[in-house]
Formats: structure tokens, sequence, C-alpha cells
């Protein structure tokens, strides 16, 4: 019974794949506990996060086209459902691409794999909550989290450093956030979404500057987690610190976590007030796009490349949250599942190179079409999907972005945005041109790669092609996921 | 095979440039056969094509069964009304004469390079992108819609791409093929916001509802001007007009052939092709076709100049396509279709010979500088013939293809009033003949320059040669396709006037004191060339001392490529480098200097870290907050 004496659904099987990721976090760290008594192979621990997350996301496929809640906490719609396969499918690509690169660079492995468990359920509650502080808790439970395995690298004083910038600027924004749903909270009277859309259409005049400031505050706190300017400042310095696998992480859940969050309270109970906010995102989103590209263009480094390459996507997929509706709703769906595909394929060779040479600097890259042609293979496509080449799925994902902008009337938005994506093909070529335009600068001999490296890199650039020539499932399925989302 | 079943064609060298791409080591010859014979089934089908495209004339009027020239089929849909992506081909007469020249020409550079590049690292390699290019090329001239031609558009991009990089362990190869990539893209941005603004005007991608739209006066006037400029920046990029016109000559690192069918003969008039597809609606905006004149004037001169003082065969003949490139957009410019088309046709003859001539003349001697060859007709007499032909059809010498076709565009300036674009174009044309005059002798005629380059010289093999004789045929023959009995007699409704228009069907005839003073201008500048050049090139090349001043103007390509690196190099990595070094100021340079690092100085970072950074990253959160709070209270 709520306080309103409605009855509540405590349906916990509604929860069973997150309830599954908590329970194999656990196991995972109290079965490493005892390692040596056990004789645990070196397989064991990712072994069993994999099956946790096969076992979840099997679970999540049970509520395809469910539309209920869970005590007016969690929603289960079709686009909790669509968040919880994104994320499984993710952490899972991440550990069966870098399991080798866990074990060799990661100190703790446990905790990582508990962790990246952990903070998997995190982002998906982000996604599925409908009540204020629900969301706020699985954010912090997503970010405390991230902010644990940022600095597990193993033999790197940089891993340190990030984490500890990265967790007392998250405490920053985090206190933003709060503070804003505090000023939500008081202008609606209610933490619960369907509520406060209904208390925000119903008038606030006599309220709008707290509603303003709390807007302000929300995107700020928000923007901290998808890393828009100016909230960015932790992002390059987080992702350079942070063992490889983390930083795909960070720029892959972590920012589609935020971006599920931005669309749930800006299409659900934030939209009556879109007049006050619209022009907020839309400055934001050409910041961010414009700061995330060029500043790309300086960098030496792949995975501060990386970061302000994915700082700049965060750009683009603002837009949608500006001129939002459902297509636009679908079109950024679209698009978050075309860029992690090839975000992931990116991050997923520049991992198996790493295994290979421990290197990281866009120079080291050179020669690798000879040493190692299929990674170069990855690498171009990958980075050529990001840039928008057609043909890949960043062309027809961003496409279909930039014409749902269009369609809620903000043109001038999308030509910022092209002539941003131009720019960035410049730096990706950089890349690209170290990899097949000069000769090895150390052992020229061939090397392959781990079968599970052949594996994760092979099937995302498959994905990377085959989305980017037919994207017609993957829309049907956000179409349907954006639905829940404005009924 | 009809015109509906056109879509077979790119799917031949898509398949074959995946069987090559994956299979060439396994493939005997390195799968050089499957590539000519494909494409040798390619040309056959376009025969056929052409045989029912023929049928679909009446009275003089291309008017096929409604929808026996179309095919499409939904590719992908997005929301119930939101929009289609549809496959979807469109055959009508600027189609199937891009069809024959890009099947003809590039069975003519696929036999020709099995001599060329035999023996070449990346042999198979080569003959896969050059299937991809020709898939992609297809496409392109096939598509019904938008989204198709723009897909096909960056296909033929990144074909370009990778055989410009062809000889990738040279670093100027490299820098040319990210260059011209890089070009290009700036111009299909123009054409992808276009694309958006045309479908934002009409709900629709299919090229021929936006034309009928258009006509039908459903899109704003200025709106329209602004698409179709924002259009013709995609045709100017991809066609090297001023000022995007940079790449096409550093374009000319890539292998000899490659110059042939992409540089010359079919991806760069792509551009050409797409303003002509649009041109109803060109039509409609006078302004926006105002531009593509005058685009096409500028680049036309500019680039005729520029091809008089360098002294390296292959950019010669990039300024001349330049050149001649902007000779076609001049009659787009003044609604022109038939002579612009007209002039693609012939050109894709004669400038994809000269280039494979200048590859035979690279292929035996190894020399390109033109002042270090010379005499070479002696030893290489059909390459001389051929690339004579040639160059007389280019410099508009009667009866040769370029004649007739350069005089449709003179005439079509002088009828359409545009007197002062007339007389510019007419010099340019004289100035044509000049450069031409001058490449042809300094490699051909008179003494070797250079003896070793001279005596390594010899003539090319047949499966090079044959290619040259063909071309050369046609070189001097396609323009005969102007007069309606020559067109009767090869069963079409007449000329190519009768075939390709704007509005009405246009018949032929001669306007003979135009003609004569073409005619005279090309003789006149022929005759310059020799006299200037003949036996006396090392006269003329003290010739830039006349006017250093301007020589120096030339050879550097009026700076536009230096002024182009200033901006990239100051103004936009500058602008990077300054919102960089903000970034700097409140982030700490982990990055750059990783290798310093102690555990000591490590411990003076965190302290130092402490203190002042984390609280400059907090500040700018902070910043930003406030700074939209601002916003938000002042609105």
């Amino acid at each position: 019974m709520d306080v309103l004496g409605n009855e509540l659904n405590f349906q916990y099987e509604l929860l069973l794949p997150e309830i599954v990721l908590a329970v194999t976090a656990m196991l995972i760290v109290g079965l490493d506990a005892f390692r040596t008594e056990l004789n645990l192979g070196r397989r064991t621990l990712p072994g069993l996060a994999i099956l946790g997350l096969v076992i979840a996301g099997g679970l999540s496929l049970t509520w395809i086209d469910s539309d209920t809640d869970f005590a007016r906490l969690i929603t289960i719609d079709n686009f909790t459902t669509f968040f919880r396969l994104l994320f499984i499918a993710t952490a899972l690509v991440i550990i069966v691409g870098s399991w080798e690169y866990i074990e060799r660079y990661v100190a703790h492995n446990a905790e990582f794999y508990g962790l990246l468990l952990l903070s998997t359920a995190g982002a998906i509650y982000m996604a599925a909550a409908r009540d204020l502080l629900t969301a706020y808790l699985a954010l912090e439970v997503l970010s405390f989290s991230l902010y644990t395995i940022v600095s597990l690298a193993r033999n790197d004083q940089r891993s340190g450093e990030a984490a500890l910038k990265y967790v007392l600027l998250g405490g920053v924004a985090s206190a933003m956030l709060l503070y804003g749903l505090s000023l939500l909270y008081g202008v609606a009277g209610s933490t619960q979404y369907p509520e406060i859309a209904a208390a925000l259409s119903a008038g606030v005049e006599d309220v709008e500057l707290p509603l303003l400031l709390g807007l302000v505050l929300i995107v700020g706190g928000l923007g901290f987690k998808a890393s828009a300017v100016p909230f960015h400042m932790y992002a390059p310095d987080a992702y350079e610190g942070a063992p490889l696998p983390v930083t795909a992480y960070l720029s892959a859940t972590s920012k589609a976590a935020a971006m599920a969050l931005f669309l749930r309270w800006f299409a659900g109970p934030l939209l009556p007030a879109i007049d006050d906010w619209q022009w907020m995102i839309a400055v934001v989103a050409v910041a961010t796009m414009v700061l995330g590209n060029l500043v790309a263009l300086q960098q030496r480094n792949i995975k501060r490349l990386l970061a302000y390459s994915s700082i700049g996507q965060v750009g683009f997929m603002l837009m949608a949250i500006v001129t939002i509706s459902e297509v636009s709703a679908s079109a950024l769906l679209l698009h978050m599942g075309g860029y992690l595909v090839t975000n992931l394929a990116v991050f997923m060779a520049v991992i198996a190179f790493y295994n290979q040479t421990q290197k990281e600097d866009i120079v080291e890259f050179r020669g690798l079409a000879q040493t190692n042609p299929f990674l170069a293979l990855v690498m171009t496509a990958g980075l050529f999907s990001l840039a928008g080449m057609p043909l890949l799925a960043g062309f027809l994902t961003k496409f279909i972005l930039f014409q749902s902008v269009v369609d809620g009337g903000y043109t001038w938005l999308v030509m910022i945005a092209l002539i941003m994506s131009t720019v960035s093909l410049y730096y990706y070529l950089q890349v690209v041109k170290q990899m097949y335009l000069y000769e090895p600068s150390g052992n020229p001999a061939r090397w392959r790669l781990s079968p599970t490296g052949y594996l994760a890199t092979g099937v995302l650039l498959v994905a990377t092609v085959v989305l980017g020539i037919y994207a017609s499932p993957l829309y049907t399925a956000a179409d349907r996921a954006t639905v829940a989302l404005f009924s | 095979m009809s015109m509906e079943q056109a879509w077979v064609l790119p799917a031949i060298p898509a398949a074959l440039f995946v069987i090559i791409a994956l299979f060439n080591p396994l493939i005997p010859r390195r799968g050089d056969f499957l590539a000519v014979l494909g494409m040798a089934a390619v040309v056959a089908l376009v025969g056929v094509i052409l045989v029912d495209f023929t049928s679909a004339f009446h009275d003089g009027h291309f008017e096929p069964v409604a929808g026996e020239n179309a095919f499409s089929f939904n590719w992908i849909t997005i929301g119930q009304d939101f929009f289609t992506i549809e496959f979807s081909t469109y055959v009508d007469p600027i189609t199937m004469v891009m069809l024959v020249v890009v099947s003809f020409v590039a069975l003519m550079v696929l036999v020709y390079s099995v001599g060329y590049m035999h023996g070449e690292a990346r042999y198979g390699w080569y003959f896969a992108a050059l299937s991809f290019f020709v898939a992609s090329m297809l496409t392109l001239v096939l598509s019904g819609n938008l989204i198709m031609l723009y897909f096909a558009w960056e296909g033929v991009g990144v074909a370009s791409f990778l055989l410009i990089g062809f000889y990738w362990e040279r670093q100027s190869a490299a820098e040319a093929a990210k260059k011209a990539f890089i070009t290009t893209r700036i111009g299909d941005v123009g054409l992808l916001i276009g694309i958006i603004l045309l479908w934002r005007a009409t709900g629709t991608f299919d090229i021929q509802q936006i034309i009928a739209a258009a006509q039908g006066g459903e899109i704003g006037e200025t709106y329209l001007t602004v698409a179709m400029l924002f259009l013709f920046a995609g045709a100017a990029g991809k066609s090297a007009q001023f000022p995007l016109h940079v790449w096409l000559p550093d374009a000319m690192e890539g292998p000899t052939p490659v110059s042939a069918l992409i540089h010359a003969a079919t991806m760069v008039v792509a551009g050409v092709y797409l303003v002509a597809r649009f041109s109803p609606v060109f039509a409609e905006v006078l302004v926006a076709r105002d531009v593509v004149l005058y685009t096409g004037l500028i680049t036309a001169l500019m680039a005729a100049t520029m091809g008089l003082v360098s002294n390296d065969i292959k950019r010669v003949l990039a300024y001349s396509t330049v050149s001649q490139l902007g000779f076609m957009f001049v009659a787009l410019g003044v609604g022109a279709v038939t002579a612009a088309m007209f002039h693609l046709f012939t050109h894709a003859f004669f400038k994809s010979l000269l280039f494979l001539g200048s590859g035979s003349v690279i292929h035996a001697t190894h020399e390109q500088e033109v002042e270090e060859l010379g005499g070479l007709w002696r030893k290489m007499p059909v390459t001389a013939a051929t690339f004579g032909i040639a160059s007389l059809a280019l410099a508009g010498i009667p009866i040769f293809a370029g004649f007739w076709s350069k005089d449709e565009i003179l005439r079509a300036l002088f009828d359409g009033g545009e007197t002062g674009a007339f007389v510019v174009l007419l010099a340019t044309a004289v100035l044509t003949a000049i450069y031409t005059t001058r490449l042809f002798v300094l490699t051909f005629a008179g003494e070797p320059r250079n003896r070793q380059a001279y005596d390594h010289a010899h003539e090319s093999p047949l499966i090079m040669a044959a290619p040259l004789v063909i071309l050369a045929t046609l070189a001097t023959v396609a323009g005969f396709f102007a007069i309606d009995e020559v067109g009767r007699a090869l069963g079409f409704a007449g000329g190519i006037g009768e075939l390709v228009y704007l509005e009405e069907p246009h018949h032929f005839s001669v306007d003979w004191a135009l003609a004569g003073t073409a005619t005279a201008g090309a003789v006149g500048g022929v005759i310059i060339g020799w006299i200037f050049w003949r036996g006396r090139a090392e006269r003329a090349i003290a010739a830039r001392d006349w006017d250093p001043a301007l020589h120096q103007l030339l050879v550097n390509r009026y700076y536009m490529d230096n002024l182009y690196q200033g901006i990239i190099n100051r103004a936009i990595m500058g602008l990077g480098g300054v919102i960089a070094w903000f970034d700097k100021r409140v982030v700490n340079e982990t990055g750059v200097d990783g290798g310093a690092q102690s555990i000591g100085y490590m411990g003076l970072r965190l302290k130092f870290l402490q203190t002042g950074k984390i609280p400059n990253y907090a500040l700018a959160m902070a910043a930003g907050v406030v700074g939209l709070a601002l916003l938000a209270f002042s609105s």
C-alpha cells in the first residue's frame, strides 16, 4: 500500500535480471576469497561473469512488450528492456574482448568483474526508474562502481589520480543533481514521474524560478555523467588513467545510461516544461560537439582522442533531446546502438593492440596494416563509422538522427553537427594514416589476436557493417521502446 | 535485359570486388581476367539496355511505358510516416550517356592496366579496388533517389582515396589521398545539407518527385536557391571546381590508369552529372544557375593558365581536366544540358586517352617531367599518334570529337546572350590549344633532352596499345554523334540533341561564323604552341624569366593550396589549440609527460592536484551551471 492507499505491485521476478547480476557479482567476489583453496582456473571469474550476464539477458527477454512497474519505483516496459539488453550486451562484449587485458593489467580481478556487473545493474535502473530518488540511487550505484574500477590499473600511477579526480568531481556533480531534484520535488510535490508530469502541466507560474534553477542543476548533473561541455573536464583524464576496458565501459555504458536518463526525464516528467529547457540543451549540445571535435584534433594519445571524440558524439546525441519526439527518441536509441557497436569495435581493437604492444600513443599504431591487417581493418572501419562514412553504422544511424532533428525544426543545429563531423574525419584519418601509410616502428613480424579477441572484434566489425546497410530491425526495436516512453 | 533490370550492372563489379579482394592470392593472375571479363559483360549488358532504351522513343521523345525505366524496393522504413529509404534505379537519356561512358572507359582502362600494372605489388588489390570503384560509379548514375546517390557518392570517394594512395609508401601519395578525401568531403557536407533541405521541403528523397515538386512551385524560391547551392557545393567538390579544385592535381599521385578512369572520365564528372540531373530545378532558380556558370568560367580559365606552366605531364592533363569540367559547368550554367553532356561524352574518350598515353610514356621512360622528355615519336609511334589525335580533339580542331562539343558550349553561351562569358571561354579555348600543343611538342617532338630516358623508351605492348587505338578512333568520331543523321543511322531518334535536352529537342545545325571563329582560335593556338616550343624547348623553358612574378603565381597555383594549408594550420588547428590550451589550464598534462613519472614526483603532483586542479574543474562546472542559470533568468 502506498500513502494514497493504492495497492503496490511487489512482483520480485520483475527485478530478476538485476538480482542475477548482483548475486553473480557477490559470488565472484566470494569465490575469489577462496581462490587458492578451490584451485580456480584463470577463466573461472570471467566465465562466471559471462554466465551471469547471459542468464540476465535471457531473463530480460521475457518482459518484451510488458508494461508494468515494481512498487511504482521501477518501470518494466520496452524502454527498460531495450536498455537492459544494451547494457548487458556491452558488458558481455567488454569481458569477452578484454579478459586477457584484465588478467594482466588490472589489479583485483574479482572486484573488477563484480563491480562491472553491479554498475550494469545501476545503469539499467537509471533507464528503468520511475521515481527521482530511485533514479538518483541507481546513478550512484553506477558511479561508485566506476570510481573504484577506474583506479584498478596495475602499475599505472595515472589510474589512482584519475579515480581521485573522478570521485571528487563526481561528488560535486551528484550534489548539483540532488539539489536540482530537490527543487523539482519542491515544485512538483512528488518524486514520481507521472505526478511530476501532471503537476508541471497544470502550470507552474508561481514557482518558475525554482523550477528553472532545478532544471539548470539537473542538466549540469546529468551533463557530467554524459560528459557534456562544460561538465566534461574529468572525462579525458579519467579515460586516460583508467584501464582500457574501463575506458571503453565509460564511453559506452556510462554515457548511454546518462542518455537513457535524459530521455526518461525529458520525454516524461519534464516534457511539459520543454520551453524552459529546450534551449539549455541546445546550448550544451553545440558547446559539446564543437569543443569535443576541435580539441580531439590536438590529441596524441589514443585514449584521449577517443575521449574527446566521444564527447563530440554526445553533442550529436543531445540534439535529439532538444527536439524530443517519438521520432527523434527512436533515432537517438538507434544512433546509440550504432555508436556503442562502433565505439566498442574501436576500443576492442585498441585493447587487442595494447595486449600485444603495451602502447597507447597514436604514433605507435604505425604500420599496423602490415603487422596485423585484420586489426587495422577493424580500427579503420570503426573510425570511419565514427566519422559517419556511408555503408557503416555511423552514417545511417547518424543520418536518421540528423533527419529527425531537422524534422523537429532545428536545421541550424544539424548544420553545425555536419561541419563538426567533417572536422572529425580529419583526426580519425590521422590514426588511419599511421596504420596504413607508415612502416612499423618496431618488429615488423605479423602477430595474431587471441581467439576471444578475434571473436569480439569480428562480431563488432560485422555489426558495424550490417547496421550501416540494414538498420531496420534495430530501428523497429528502438521504436517500440520509445512508444513506452511517451505513453 | 531491360532498363528496369539495370540494377544488375553495378552488382557484377560489386561481386567481383568481394571475390578479388578476398581471394586474389588463390586465383590465377590474381583475378585480373575476372575484372576484365566482368567489365566486358557490363559493356555488353549496357548494349542490350541501349536497345531497350531506343525502343522507348516515340516521336523523338523519351516516353517509356510508366515505370519501365525505374526499379525500386523499400530498403529501410523509419517510423510509419517519417521517412523511407528506397533502393531505386532510374534510367533516362542522361543516365544512358553516363552508363555508356563509365562502362566503356572502365573496360579500356582495365585492359590497359593488365599491361601497365604488370608486376606491381598488390596487383590483385588494384583490380579489386577498381571493381569497387566501377560498382559505386554505376550505382551513382543509376540511383533514383538521393540517399542511394549519396552512398555511391561516398563510395567513389573512398575508391578514389584508396587508389590515389595506392603507392602509399610514397609520402606524397599518402598526403594527396588525404587531401583529396578531405577536400571532397567538404563538398559532400554541402551535398548532404542540400539533400536534407530538399527532403524537408518535399518529404521525399526520390529525385524525380523532387524535380516535379520544384517545378510545381511547391518550394519557396529562396529556399530552393539555397538548397541548390548546397547541392552544387557537393558537385563542385567532386568535380574539382574553384575553390575546391586543389585536390585534383595532387590526385595524380595515383597509378596513371586510375587517373584516366577516375580523375578524367568518370568520377570527376559526377558533379556535372548531378547538376545535369537537377537541371530542370536549376532552371527554376536562375541565381543558383548563374553561380554554376561563373564558377565554371573561373575554373576553366584559371586551370588553363596553370596548365600552361606545369612541367609534369600528368599535372598538365589534370589542370586540363579541371578546366574542361569548368566548360561543362558553364554549359549547365546557361541551361545547355545537351552541350554539357555531349562534352562530358567526348571528353571522356579523349581525356582518358591522353592519360593512358601519358601512362605509356611514363611506363616506357620512368620520367614524367616534360623538360626531360622530347623526341619520343621515333620510339613510340603508336603512343605519339594516338596522343596527337587526342590533343587535336582537346584543342578543338575540326572533325575531332572535342571540336563538336566545345562548339556546342560556345554556341549555347552566345545564344544565351552571355557575351562576356563567351569571350572568356573562347580565350580559354585558345589557351587550351596552346598548352595542349606545348605538352605534345615537349613530349614527342624535337630532340630528346634526357638521353637516358630516351634510350630506355620503347613502344608499349599490344595490351596497352590496343585501348589507345580504340579510344583514338572514338576521339576522332565521337563528335559526329551531334549530327542527327548519324544518330538515326545508329538506331537512335537523332543526334545527341534529340536524346538529352532540357525542354525541347535540339536539332543539329552549324553556325559557320561561330564555328569559324572557334576553329581559327584553336588553329591559332596550335600554331602559336608549335612555333614557340618546336625544337626550341630550351628557350621556351627560359620563358619563365620573362615575367618571373607571373610565372611564380601560376606555378604556385595562385597560392591557393598554400592559403588552404595556412587556414588549416593556423585557423583550425589554432582554434583547436586555443581550446585545448584552455582545457590544459585546468586539465593536467598527464598524457603529454607520461614518461616523467616517479613516485616522488607523483606525490608532488597529487598535492598540486589537490590544491590546484580539482577546484578548477569544479569551478568550470559551477561556471557552466551559473552561465546556464544566468541565461535562464535573463530570458
